[in-house]
């Protein structure tokens, strides 16, 4: 039989409709199917910078004033963050969302300011470190592939050695960019602090010069880094003549402080960053050079910032030019004999190619003429085991050539010629290296350490436990994602540089750096794509009074007692960083 | 002391002495002067109440429902378009039993356009159980919101008090402004035994089931009732400690009256004149103003118009298919009665037409001649 309910009497009932009971026992987080979560993402910065390093992170360090904080975090994963502040072409600021709202944020300013301000308090990085391994690895060059690879290495508990060609340490950061775009003492300091956590270096020792791989035996695994010092000939008749140098010698010698005399006139040829250097040096020893292009300004290598700048202090571009012969004097050139081109249509590398105009001749006086259409590996000195196809060493997605132990990174391999990819190809060797030493699998290591999905990895997640790995989200916030009306318009600040009639003459930077002022400003412009920055927007927002205040510094926290999954949350989130999940029943 | 004052003012400084706690409005002609005047009051310290602006009338009564739930003295206005808006919430603070007290400036609702003053507006909310008191004068405008709150608190349902648009809202006239120590001593604070608190969570207006609607109901329907003698006994009150009251229908000249008019608002006033003139002319006319429309005041009005022939109801509103409302709820009030007078209906002032001496002969006139109420309304002043 069923159970009759006892029901009250009109006169029994409460003159309001309550309920007689307290309701606490309601948690209306209940009615909920949706919950939200905080999930971190990508920033595009982040992804988009091939050293992985924490561009988000360290933007909202410098905007509250921790500027050696900052500098800290980079350290983390780059050793060469005073270096890349001045010449990384940044392609952070290609990624950067601001870029298709207003303006990209001046990380690569940002990154010199915080470097310059850890040089000024002579900072030294707390770095994170494992404990000691026996083994010993071998690298070879000390340009920023091979300096980077044994940074990292050392600090993942190795004996490590370089060994460098030359007489002085850095490779093309050293001899191949001038004084006024990376001023020798910067360079300098972040190398010593490589040397100081216990790299040891080997000078003037050339690999194929007296030394071979079979002398590395106690090593074992070596890292090649020889870099792309050799250059490309012109291939025209005449070339061999006294006063034709290539723009690599050239700016070698500028750098070691040899002197170099070169008259007045000065051709240089190419439209690549070694002919703007090289111009640019030129025009600082009293030369007056003309650069010469086969192709237009579009199709110039060079960075546009470097071409500008040229054109500021005065150098002369002659486009759709190519040179076709030297005339001598006295077994000195004295001529260029050159023709004009027209663009035909595009060759393998989507350039335009450049198409000679019969009968354009036109000859130009010189007094010396610095060739700079190209630099390649010398790899005469390698053994075929490590296996080399189109004067490049093949390697796997770990960097590893084919010979076990040997791998390789930089100029030398198939890799985009910049100095954050050489960074990029020395960690990530240290990384497989190491694996390859502990005979430890390394497959799963790309998709722990990766930094978005274009490569980039991560140097502090792999030092960490795999338990202390944060989760790493699968997306990258993009401009779409952004709740914008929380932005302002607002301009992107600039670095003041030296005067142009100045930079003629020295060697002194040309960029002079963000002062501490115009460095926070900046550093706070940033949206913090995918990264909670405490605004508080979710908490301000909830309807339900169902988000509470984290501890200082840390997230909010959902009470799920109470949250009814409405998403407003999320929808009021400027940088994407909540996420509603299906509720598991 | 006594000030000359709008119908507006009247009603935003009979809510500073009734130390109302909560005010939320949306302004609206001709009601936005009462909302300016109580946020002027708010700023400057003279009431010490939370001023909620909000985006709608709709939005006003809710938030003014949970004050209320809160325990707090709530009060708002409107006007038109804007009760109109509000009307779900209406029925929603009286099933919740929320003392609420509302002014709403009669105005007649669109389409066509049209802001001046008519009564359809307060009477098509006649069934949302609220408290209905119609008033002439911007002096009783202020004594009934006074005697509105201390109504709506001790029957526990919400009260509406109407005032005619620009006739009373616009037009200044001398107010008694009474002493704000009576009027406290006349009105003491809220104080419910019910009321929202985080510390003692209660589900407020929960579900009630087939089960238990009903007796809900009930209880309405019962304080309804009740409310009726706690209006007569609040108005005895109020009489006590300010000489003046006003019953809940107030007859005028109404002794051995053959034919007696029954008014609301404003009209009444020009209605004395034309009793008072046909007096003169030895014409025995009362007239019977009716200030409570809910609950309706059905016994008093019988004993006011037991002894008449005949019985002509002013309405300044309109049914339609039915004419006037005032009329209609009177015959509905009377037809059980054995014998009661014959009611005559006539519309008039719709849309804010003035009702003039002239008309109010025209009725008086119309309805001693025929013998028998027309089965409609008869339209006064009609172009036809």
């Amino acid at each position: 039989m069923s159970k009759q309910i006892p029901l009250l009497r009109e006169g029994e009932m409460p003159y309001q409709p309550i309920s007689l009971g307290s309701m606490e026992w309601n948690k209306t987080g209940s009615w909920r199917y949706l919950r939200p979560r905080f999930e971190n993402k990508i920033p595009p910065c982040n992804e988009g910078c091939p050293a992985g390093q924490d561009i988000e992170g360290a933007l909202v360090l410098i905007g509250k004033g921790k500027y050696l904080e900052a500098w800290d975090l980079f350290k983390e994963e780059n050793p060469f963050p005073g270096v890349c502040g001045r010449v990384c072409y940044h392609p952070c600021e290609s990624s950067c969302n601001r870029g298709d709202f207003d303006e990209p944020l001046s990380i690569n300013a940002l990154e010199r300011f915080m470097a310059d301000m850890a040089s000024k308090h002579r900072r030294k990085p707390p770095l994170k470190k494992r404990e000691k391994r026996p083994e010993k690895v071998a690298v070879i060059g000390s340009g920023p592939a091979g300096l980077t690879c044994a940074y990292h290495l050392v600090r993942l508990g190795y004996g490590v050695t370089v060994f460098e060609a030359l007489p002085v340490l850095g490779g093309m950061l050293r001899v191949g960019i001038p004084e006024y775009r990376l001023p020798k003492k910067v360079l300098g300091q972040e190398i010593d602090q490589i040397l100081e956590l216990g790299v040891k270096v080997e000078v003037n020792a050339r690999l194929g010069n007296g030394l071979s791989l079979e002398d590395l035996k106690e090593y074992q695994a070596v890292f090649l880094a020889l870099g792309n010092h050799k250059s490309r000939s012109l291939g025209i008749s005449g070339e061999e003549a006294e006063g034709i140098m290539s723009g690599v010698e050239f700016l070698k010698d500028v750098n070691l402080g040899k002197k170099v005399e070169l008259g007045k006139r000065v051709a240089v040829i190419g439209g690549g960053n070694t002919a703007v250097d090289a111009a640019r040096a030129a025009l600082r020893l009293g030369a007056k050079p003309l650069i010469l292009y086969r192709r237009t300004r579009e199709e110039m290598p060079a960075f546009a910032s470097e071409v500008h700048e040229a054109e500021e202090e005065g150098i002369e571009i002659s486009l759709l030019t190519s040179p076709v012969k030297v005339i001598s004097q006295n077994g000195r050139a004295a001529q260029l004999e050159c023709v004009k081109n027209r663009l035909g249509p595009p060759d393998e590398d989507g350039r335009r190619r450049p198409v000679e105009i019969k009968g354009s001749n036109c000859t130009i006086e010189v007094d010396q003429v610095i060739s700079a259409i190209g630099e390649e590996a010398d790899l005469s000195c390698l053994s075929k085991q490590v296996g080399i196809r189109d004067n490049t060493v093949p390697t796997d997605e770990r960097g590893a050539t084919k010979q076990a132990g040997v791998f390789a990174g930089g100029d030398i391999i198939l890799q985009p010629h910049t100095v954050v990819h050489a960074i990029a190809s020395g960690k990530r060797a240290a990384i497989f290296i190491d694996s390859h030493l502990r005979k430890e699998n390394w497959e799963g290591l790309f998709e722990a350490l990766r930094v978005g999905e274009k490569g980039s990895l991560s140097m502090k997640r792999y030092l960490q436990e795999e338990r202390e790995r944060v989760p790493l989200s699968g997306k990258t916030v993009l401009l779409k994602d952004l709740n914008l009306d929380y932005f302002e318009y607002q301009k992107r600040l600039k670095m003041p540089k030296a005067k142009s009639s100045r930079r003629t003459t020295s060697f002194e930077e040309v960029n002079l750096g963000f002062n501490e002022e115009t460095a926070v400003e900046e550093a706070r412009r940033c949206f913090n794509c995918g990264v909670c920055n405490l605004c508080d927007n979710c908490y301000i927002f909830c309807p339900d009074v169902a988000i509470q205040k984290g501890k200082e510094g840390e997230l909010n926290i959902f009470d799920y007692d109470h949250c009814k999954g409405c998403g407003i949350c999320m929808e009021e989130c400027p940088r994407d960083v909540i996420v509603m999940e299906v509720e598991g029943r | 002391m006594k000030k000359i004052m709008v119908g507006n003012h009247a009603v935003s400084w009979g809510v500073m002495l009734a130390r109302a706690e909560v005010v939320s409005a949306y302004p609206i002609t001709p009601q936005t002067t009462i909302v300016e005047e109580l946020s002027v009051l708010c700023a400057d310290g003279r009431l010490k109440a939370r001023f909620i602006p909000v985006e709608s009338e709709h939005s006003a009564m809710a938030c003014c429902i949970g004050s209320s739930a809160a325990g707090v003295r709530t009060f708002t206005a409107t006007s038109s378009q804007g009760l109109a808006l509000m009307h779900e919430m209406l029925h929603w603070a009286t099933g919740a039993r929320l003392p609420i007290v509302m002014a709403n400036v009669n105005r007649a609702l669109g389409s066509p356009f049209n802001i001046w003053g008519e009564q359809s507006d307060s009477l098509a909310q006649r069934d949302t159980g609220w408290l209905q008191i119609y008033c002439e004068s911007n002096q009783e405008v202020l004594d009934t919101v006074l005697q509105s709150f201390k109504i709506a608190e001790r029957v526990l349902l919400p009260v509406m008090l109407v005032l005619d648009a620009f006739i009373l809202s616009h037009t200044a006239e001398p107010v008694d402004i009474p002493d704000h120590q009576l009027a406290d001593e006349f009105l003491p604070p809220y104080r419910p035994d019910l009321r929202l608190n985080s510390k003692d969570p209660h589900i407020f207006a929960c579900l009630a089931p087939p089960e238990y609607l009903m007796e809900f109901r009930y209880k309405i329907q019962q304080s309804m009732l009740q409310s009726k003698e706690v209006c007569r006994r609040v108005d005895e009150e109020f009489g006590k400690a300010f000489g003046r009251k006003y019953g809940l229908v107030e007859p005028y000249r109404c002794e051995g009256a053959d034919l007696i008019l029954v008014t609301a608002g404003s009209v009444t006033s020009t209605a004395r004149v034309a009793v008072d003139a046909l007096r003169e002319k030895g014409r025995k006319v009362g007239l019977a103003k009716l200030r409570l429309f809910r609950p309706f005041p059905k016994e008093e009005l019988l004993e006011i118009t037991r002894g008449a022939d005949k019985i002509a109801v002013l309405d300044r509103n309109f049914s339609a298919g039915i004419g006037g409302i005032f009329a209609h709820e009177i015959r509905a009030a009377f037809c059980n009665e054995k014998s009661h007078p014959p009611v005559y209906s006539y519309i008039t002032g719709l849309g804010g037409r003035d009702t003039t001496l002239q008309n109010l002969n025209e009725v008086i006139y119309q309805t001693y001649e025929r013998p028998r109420p027309e089965e409609q309304s008869v339209w006064v002043g009609l172009r036809s």
